[in-house]
């Protein structure tokens, strides 16, 4: 059996006949760029957040590119991240020449609150908190120490769309969230897109001018903008896909319940909050050698990832930073064990459980003993 | 709530206006072709570059007379990332001139650089007589403007660029496929920065652009920076942006490039070669300059009109699409409002945003068209 780690044109092919139709729909409108089915998506998504306010953009990294100019971040300005996320969440600090500061995530994958609070110094301006995985940070402990302190949330939500933090949906916990709708996302366009989105009116409206060129009205720029927004066509498709995203959600979170119930007590298992509704964007495990264990998975049809194999601070890019081999032990230490098991809506039952089969016969070969 | 959000009627539908400037509809009237193509990508998986953008940059590239091409996310990101390739940020100047759509400014500034401005010539295109003076200690780059279609005169800037060693990065969003002394517009400048913006002669879907090289280093640069610096699906070289060009909208253009571009632009420069003929008879009308050495793809059919708002109202009354691009130069914008300019500072494009109005020049506007284009125009004047 061959089980890939991704299959996108399965859910192609599942909607192929409504999506060429939408094709065909925006193609011979010819308003490829904003317009009526940007705002509807918009609306869609807003109402999926639970927030006032969305503003799509050309793609997640731009996403929060935005989310820091419109909070006036730049040069001389701290931004707190996690070193275990996506390139992208410290790239955009980078891009708006403010300074990547990281701080080592918890057993959970995201930021370690206490770890934070030690990475704030009086140019700290804003944190960027990473849903990672899908998997929600702890928001209200992370509020709580910003709150006094003048700091910005962001919430870098691109791989936690759907996802709830103690009933409250991902989207509406900070003071911005960025999400991204790259193909590979749980709801994925067919390119890239992204969006932010806030409850603060006067930073949506803003930002609406901002990924326009600055624009006010057809020939007047309030500011000097950039260029990013979301095709048309590309909203057509979220239009489409947006009414799956639950009943998609529901099949991440059942796979991964079978993978918890029937792995867990072989190989560490993602953890998360009793209240927390996270959406498992990727499934990852912790593994003793992982390398030879993805090689046999492999031999078995069985295709794994690890996101990611080289924390953020230990990149070519990061050799300014002051970071070295050891300032994030965590991460560093997770690094060389995580692996990430194929998830997707479209893997069928017996493949979910041909997973299950092959991990537990390679960990038993291999004789590998579960991570505590 | 969404009151920036006003395109629907800047890109004013089919039907609006008989004469249109939005031509797309009929562009796109082959869709099922395109979608053939788009399934078959789609079905492997080929969403963000890919085989179909890689053959795109090289047909691209070819096409304009350069050596690489590199898919980007639109016009605007092209001339962003081209700064950024060649390290030009805070404390550097570039000279471009006012008369030019917003990116163009936007660009130079979210580099963190400074715009510094140099007035347009009769052709509407930088008065290259005047950028010497412009030239500082701080001054990184050039970034003429082909505006409309229009090349600039790439001699005499080239020999600018090798005196005061300075960089040059072509705004060519207008100029896909036009050409200066018999070559091509790409090999004219180090970079050349293209949009395939819905509105442009050769266009895709959505938002998309493209950056044309003769230099493999740039190429590897910009390769580098539009995908988060990756060399790898693991390791980041530097910092970098997310600006790819879709897989699906690669297609699009290839499908245009392929099928259609040498028609579009024979099509429009015949339109404009007729209209220039009756137009220039009317004395109310200042026509540009043709010149000879030069291939213009009119992009837009822009001239000077006497009394422009009346007409333009008169024949949009006419169900003529004219528009105006643009009434409000880069320097005297509210965001310029920091570079400190005023009224007067650059008198040729401020006259030219007085006075200039653009009609319909597209493939797909019909001799009969063009002929009530004129009679309407000759009507106004003669009441």
């Amino acid at each position: 059996m061959k089980v890939p780690f991704v299959h996108l044109g399965a859910q192609f092919h599942t909607l192929e006949k409504q999506l060429v139709q939408a094709f065909v729909q925006v193609g011979c409108s010819g308003e490829y760029i904003q317009g009526d089915t940007v705002k509807e998506f918009e609306l869609a998504l807003a109402h999926l957040c639970q927030c006032s306010q969305v503003v799509s953009v050309a793609n997640g990294t731009d996403a929060l590119i935005l989310a820091l100019k419109v909070l006036n971040i730049g040069v001389g300005d701290e931004v707190i991240t996690a070193p275990n996320s996506f390139i992208a969440s410290a790239g955009a600090i980078a891009a708006v020449g403010a300074s990547i500061r990281f701080a080592d995530v918890g057993q959970d994958y995201n930021l370690d609150i206490q770890q934070v609070h030690h990475a704030i110094t009086e140019h700290t301006k804003a944190i960027i908190a990473v849903h990672l995985t899908g998997n929600p940070v702890d928001m209200d402990a992370l509020t709580k120490l910003t709150r006094d302190r003048g700091i910005y949330i962001i919430e870098d939500a691109s791989q936690a769309i759907d996802a709830a933090y103690k009933g409250r949906q991902v989207g509406s916990l900070g003071d911005l969230a960025c999400f991204s709708l790259h193909p590979l996302k749980n709801l994925g366009l067919l390119g890239d897109a992204g969006f932010i989105a806030t409850n603060n009116v006067e930073l949506a409206q803003r930002l609406r001018c901002l990924r326009n060129h600055g624009l006010i009205s057809r020939d007047e720029a309030i500011e000097w903008g950039v260029n990013s927004r979301l095709d048309a066509i590309q909203a057509a498709f979220g239009c489409i896909k947006i009414k799956y995203l639950k009943q998609w959600t529901a099949r991440f979170q059942n796979i991964a319940g079978y993978f918890h119930n029937n792995l867990n007590d072989f190989v560490l298992c993602p953890l998360s909050r009793a209240d927390d509704k996270p959406v498992y964007h990727n499934f990852v495990v912790q593994v003793h050698q992982r390398e030879a264990l993805r090689h046999q998975l492999l031999d078995a049809g069985v295709e794994t990832k690890v996101h990611y194999p080289i924390p953020l601070h230990l990149m070519p890019a990061a050799r300014d930073l002051p970071y070295a081999l050891g300032s994030f032990p965590v991460t560093e230490q997770q690094s060389k064990h995580i692996m990430s098991l194929p998830i997707y809506p479209e893997l069928s039952d017996s493949k979910v459980e041909y997973i299950v089969e092959q991990v537990l016969k390679k960990i038993k070969k291999l004789k590998v003993p579960r991570i505590q | 709530m969404m009151t920036t959000n006003f395109y629907p009627q800047q890109y004013a539908q089919t039907n609006t206006y008989r004469i249109n400037h939005n031509y797309l509809a009929e562009q796109f009237a082959d869709y099922d072709m395109i979608l053939t193509k788009i399934a078959q990508v789609i079905r492997r998986g080929d969403f963000t570059l890919g085989e179909a953008v890689n053959r795109l940059e090289q047909d691209f590239a070819q096409f304009n007379g350069g050596q690489f091409g590199i898919g980007v996310g639109s016009g605007t990101d092209a001339l962003f990332l081209s700064l950024k390739a060649l390290d030009i940020g805070a404390g550097d100047e570039v000279i471009t001139t006012p008369f030019t759509f917003f990116a163009t400014i936007g660009a130079i500034v979210t580099a963190g650089a400074k715009p510094v401005f140099v007035d347009i010539a009769a052709d509407h295109n930088i008065d290259v007589s005047k950028i010497e003076a412009a030239i500082t200690p701080k001054t990184k780059a050039m970034m003429p403007v082909h505006w409309a279609g229009v090349p600039c005169d790439m001699s005499p800037i080239n020999t600018l660029a090798k005196v005061h060693g300075l960089a040059i990065i072509a705004d060519a969003c207008h100029a896909i496929g036009a050409s200066y002394q018999q070559k091509r517009i790409a090999h004219w400048a180090d970079i050349s920065c293209f949009s395939m913006h819905p509105l442009k002669n050769l266009n895709v879907w959505g938002d998309g652009g493209l950056i044309v090289t003769n230099n493999p280093d740039i190429r590897e640069q910009l390769t580098l920076m539009r995908n988060h610096g990756l060399v790898n699906r693991e390791q980041c070289k530097m910092w970098a942006y997310n600006s790819r060009l879709d897989t699906i909208q690669a297609v699009v253009a290839q499908h245009l490039l392929d099928n259609k571009m040498s028609h579009i632009n024979q099509q429009r420069l015949a339109n404009a070669v007729w209209l220039d003929k009756a137009l220039c008879e009317i004395p109310q009308i200042t026509l540009p300059p043709r010149a000879a050495n030069q291939q213009n793809v009119y992009h837009l059919y822009m001239a000077r009109f006497e009394h422009r708002d009346d007409l333009q109202r008169f024949l949009q009354h006419k169900n003529i699409d004219a528009k105006i691009h643009y009434p409000i130069p880069m320097h005297l914008q509210p965001a310029a409002l920091h570079l400190g300019h005023k009224t007067g500072d650059y008198p040729q494009a401020e006259m030219l945003a007085k006075s200039c109005l653009s009609l319909p020049i597209h493939e797909f506007v019909t001799g009969e068209e063009l002929e009530y284009m004129v009679h309407c125009i000759r009507e106004f004047y003669d009441s």
